[in-house]
C-alpha cells in the first residue's frame, strides 16, 4: 500500500474589484483551489476540473487527518483517468459557494458583516470568470482539457465557448446546455424548502440556529433525483429499519433513513444561502443564448468569445448515463449536435449503468476507460 | 468476415473525394475512418453501438457517436455529409429501408456493402450439405448470429429501383482476389458480396 497523498486547499486573493455578469461588483475575492501533479516545462498539461452543485475545490487526495478523500478521487491520481503523473490537475471552488471561495456566507469587507442576501446574483459565467483569474494567477495560459459533470459540465461548456483559444478540449459529463422545466421545478422545490424554514430568516441566520430543516429537505429532494428508480428499489425496496414497526412521525423505511442521513450529512458542510444562489445560477444557465451575443454582457465582452471559429480545431467528449433521469441522455446528445454544428470534433458515449445521475461520481471504471482513451489521443495529436 | 469486409476499404477510399465529410455507420474500431483521415484528409464521424468500440475510436482520435443506427440519424441535418458509409452492417439492422433513406437524407452519397445470399458457394452448401454457410452469419450460429437480414445482390438492386435510388458505381467480390465492375454479368451467382455507391435518382 502506498501512503495517502495529502493535499491542502489554497486560497488566491483577488484584490481588484470583481465585476459580475449582472454588473454588480465584489470588492475583494477569495478563490479556493487545489492542485495535483506538476505543471510540465511546456505548461501544456493542465486539466481543469469543474465541480457540481455541492462540490468543492477538494477533488482528490486527502486533507491532513481526513478519513475520506476528495469528491472525485476515484478519477484523479497517479495512474487514474486524470493521471497526476502526467497531468497538472486544478480544481477551484465556485463563486457563491461555501468552501473557501467568496459567497453569501463570506464577510463583506465593506460592511464587515456576512453578505447573506446582499450577495449579488451569480451566473455560471461568473464562476468561470473567477477561474480565469485564478489560472492567470497561477501563470496558466492554456488548458489541455476542461472537465466537469452536472453543473461542472455547464461551467466546462461556458468556459470552453467563452475562451476557445485557452482550451484544446472539453469533457462534459451528465449535463445540459440549459435546464428543462422539470429541472427548474426540482430546484425551485429545494429553494422553497429552505425559504419556508423560519430559521432561514431571510438569509440572516449565521449567528443563530441554521435552517437545517429546510436545507436537508432540499438535499433529500436532490438525492431522489440523483439515483435511478431501479437503483433505489434494489437498494432499499420496502426494507425497514425496525422490523414491522409502523411509525408515522419517525422514519421507518430504509429509504427514509437514507434520505435523512443524506440531509443531515449535507447541512454540516453546506450553506443554505449558497444552495439558493448556486441552484439559481444553474437554472438561469443557457449556453446558446449566452454566446449568441445578448446585450446583457458587460465588461470584457470583446475578449470573451474571441476565436469561436477556432472551435473547429478543438475536440470534445460528451458522456451520458442511460439511467440518468435528471440529466437524460437526450440533453447530452443535444450538446454533441450543437458542437458538431460548430465543427468541433465531438464524440458521444452513453454509459450503461443503473446508478442514475450519481454515476458520474461513482461509475469510475467505465468512465475512466473512455476518458483515458480520449486524453491519450489528444496527447498524440499534440 | 474481416477478410471480405476489408476488401471494400480500398474501393471506398477510391470513391471518396479528398477533404470531404464522411459518416460511417457501424464504424467498429475506426480503422476505415482513420485510413480515410490519413490518406484523404476527410472530416470523419463514426456511429457505433458498442462501448468497447467507442473506446477504440476515441483512442484513434476519431469522433464517434454512440447510438443505435436503427433509431435514426435525426440529429444530423440534411446533407451534413458527402458520404455515408454502411459497410458490412446492412445485414444486422432492423429497418434497412429507413436507414438507407436516412443515409441519403444526411449525405449526398451512400456507400453500402451487401453480403450476397445467392452466391454460388452458399447455394452449393445448402444443396449438398443442407446447411447455411458460416460466412453469411458473421459470428455464431443461426440462433445467435447478429445477422437478421438475408438478401441477394439481385434483390438489393431491385429494392433500390423501388426506392428511387440510383447506382452510381458498384464493385463485386468474386472468389480469390477477383473483382467485377458495375454491369458485369452473373454477379448474383458468382460474387460473395458487393459494394454500391448510391445517390437519389434525380
Amino acid at each position: 500500500m502506498s501512503s495517502k497523498n495529502i493535499v491542502g486547499t489554497k486560497i488566491l486573493q483577488i484584490d481588484q474589484p470583481f465585476r459580475l455578469e449582472s454588473g454588480d461588483m465584489i470588492s475583494k475575492m477569495d478563490v479556493a483551489y487545489e492542485t495535483y501533479g506538476n505543471l510540465n516545462a511546456q505548461c501544456d498539461n493542465t486539466i481543469l476540473i469543474e465541480h457540481a452543485l455541492s462540490g468543492s475545490a477538494h477533488a482528490a487526495f486527502y486533507h491532513e487527518g481526513d478519513k475520506n478523500p476528495g469528491w472525485w478521487d476515484v478519477m484523479i491520481g497517479p495512474g487514474k483517468a486524470f493521471d497526476t503523473d502526467k497531468y497538472f490537475v486544478v480544481c477551484t471552488n465556485v463563486i457563491g459557494g461555501c468552501s473557501g471561495t467568496t459567497g453569501p456566507s463570506s464577510i463583506d469587507p465593506i460592511t464587515n458583516r456576512r453578505y447573506a442576501l446582499t450577495f449579488p446574483p451569480i451566473t455560471i459565467r461568473d464562476m468561470v470568470e473567477v477561474q480565469r483569474r485564478l489560472l492567470l494567477g497561477l501563470g496558466i495560459e492554456g488548458v489541455r482539457c476542461i472537465v466537469g459533470g452536472s453543473m461542472g459540465g455547464m461551467q466546462a461548456l461556458q468556459f470552453f465557448c467563452d475562451y476557445p483559444s485557452m482550451f484544446a478540449s472539453f469533457i462534459c459529463i451528465a449535463s445540459t446546455m440549459r435546464h428543462s422545466a422539470q429541472q427548474i421545478a426540482f430546484n425551485e422545490v429545494g429553494r422553497r424548502a429552505i425559504m419556508a424554514d423560519p430559521r432561514w430568516n431571510n438569509g440572516n441566520y449565521y449567528d443563530e440556529v441554521l435552517p437545517e430543516g429546510g436545507l436537508s429537505v432540499a438535499r433529500m429532494i436532490g438525492h431522489i433525483t440523483y439515483i435511478s428508480e431501479k437503483m433505489m428499489q434494489e437498494k432499499f425496496g420496502r426494507l425497514r429499519k425496525n422490523k414491522g414497526a409502523h411509525t408515522v412521525f419517525k422514519p421507518s423505511f430504509e429509504v427514509e433513513h437514507y434520505l435523512d442521513y443524506q440531509g443531515i450529512e449535507f447541512v454540516r458542510r453546506f450553506d443554505a444561502n449558497s444552495y439558493l444562489y448556486i441552484t439559481s445560477a444553474i437554472d438561469n444557465f443557457d449556453l446558446v443564448s449566452s454566446i449568441s451575443g445578448a446585450g446583457r454582457i458587460r465588461g470584457e465582452r470583446r475578449e470573451r468569445g474571441k476565436g469561436i471559429e477556432s472551435l473547429r480545431t478543438k475536440r470534445g467528449l460528451v458522456i451520458a448515463f442511460n439511467s440518468d433521469w435528471l440529466y437524460p441522455p437526450k440533453q447530452s446528445q443535444d450538446i454533441v449536435h450543437f458542437f458538431s454544428g460548430l465543427n468541433t470534433k465531438v464524440s458521444y458515449a452513453e454509459i450503461d449503468t443503473a446508478h442514475g445521475h450519481d454515476a458520474f461520481l461513482t461509475d469510475h471504471m467505465k468512465q475512466s476507460v473512455i476518458i483515458e482513451s480520449f486524453l491519450d489521443s489528444l496527447e498524440r495529436s499534440g | 468476415m474481416h477478410k471480405i469486409h476489408r476488401r471494400t476499404y480500398p474501393i471506398i477510399e477510391n470513391w471518396i473525394e479528398p477533404g470531404s465529410r464522411v459518416l460511417d455507420l457501424g464504424c467498429g474500431d475506426g480503422t476505415l475512418l482513420s485510413g480515410l483521415v490519413a490518406r484523404k484528409q476527410v472530416e470523419a464521424v463514426g456511429v457505433e453501438i458498442s462501448e468497447d468500440m467507442i473506446v477504440k475510436c476515441l483512442g484513434k482520435g476519431i469522433s464517434v457517436y454512440q447510438a443505435d443506427i436503427d433509431r435514426g440519424l435525426c440529429h444530423w441535418h440534411d446533407r451534413s455529409f458527402d458520404y455515408v458509409i454502411l459497410n458490412d452492417t446492412l445485414q444486422v439492422i432492423t429497418r434497412p429501408y429507413d436507414v438507407i433513406d436516412e443515409m441519403l437524407r444526411v449525405g449526398k452519397y451512400a456507400l453500402i456493402s451487401v453480403s450476397n445470399f445467392a452466391y454460388i458457394g452458399n447455394r452449393i452448401r445448402v444443396l449438398l450439405q443442407g446447411r447455411m454457410s458460416t460466412k453469411i452469419l458473421l459470428s455464431g450460429s443461426w440462433h445467435d448470429t447478429p445477422v437478421i437480414r438475408f438478401v441477394s445482390l439481385k434483390e438489393f438492386k431491385a429494392s433500390l429501383q423501388g426506392l428511387g435510388i440510383e447506382i452510381v458505381d458498384a464493385r463485386f467480390f468474386l472468389a480469390f482476389t477477383f473483382a467485377a465492375s458495375h454491369g458485369a454479368q452473373l454477379v448474383n451467382l458468382l460474387a460473395r458480396s458487393g459494394i454500391f455507391k448510391l445517390r437519389r435518382a434525380s
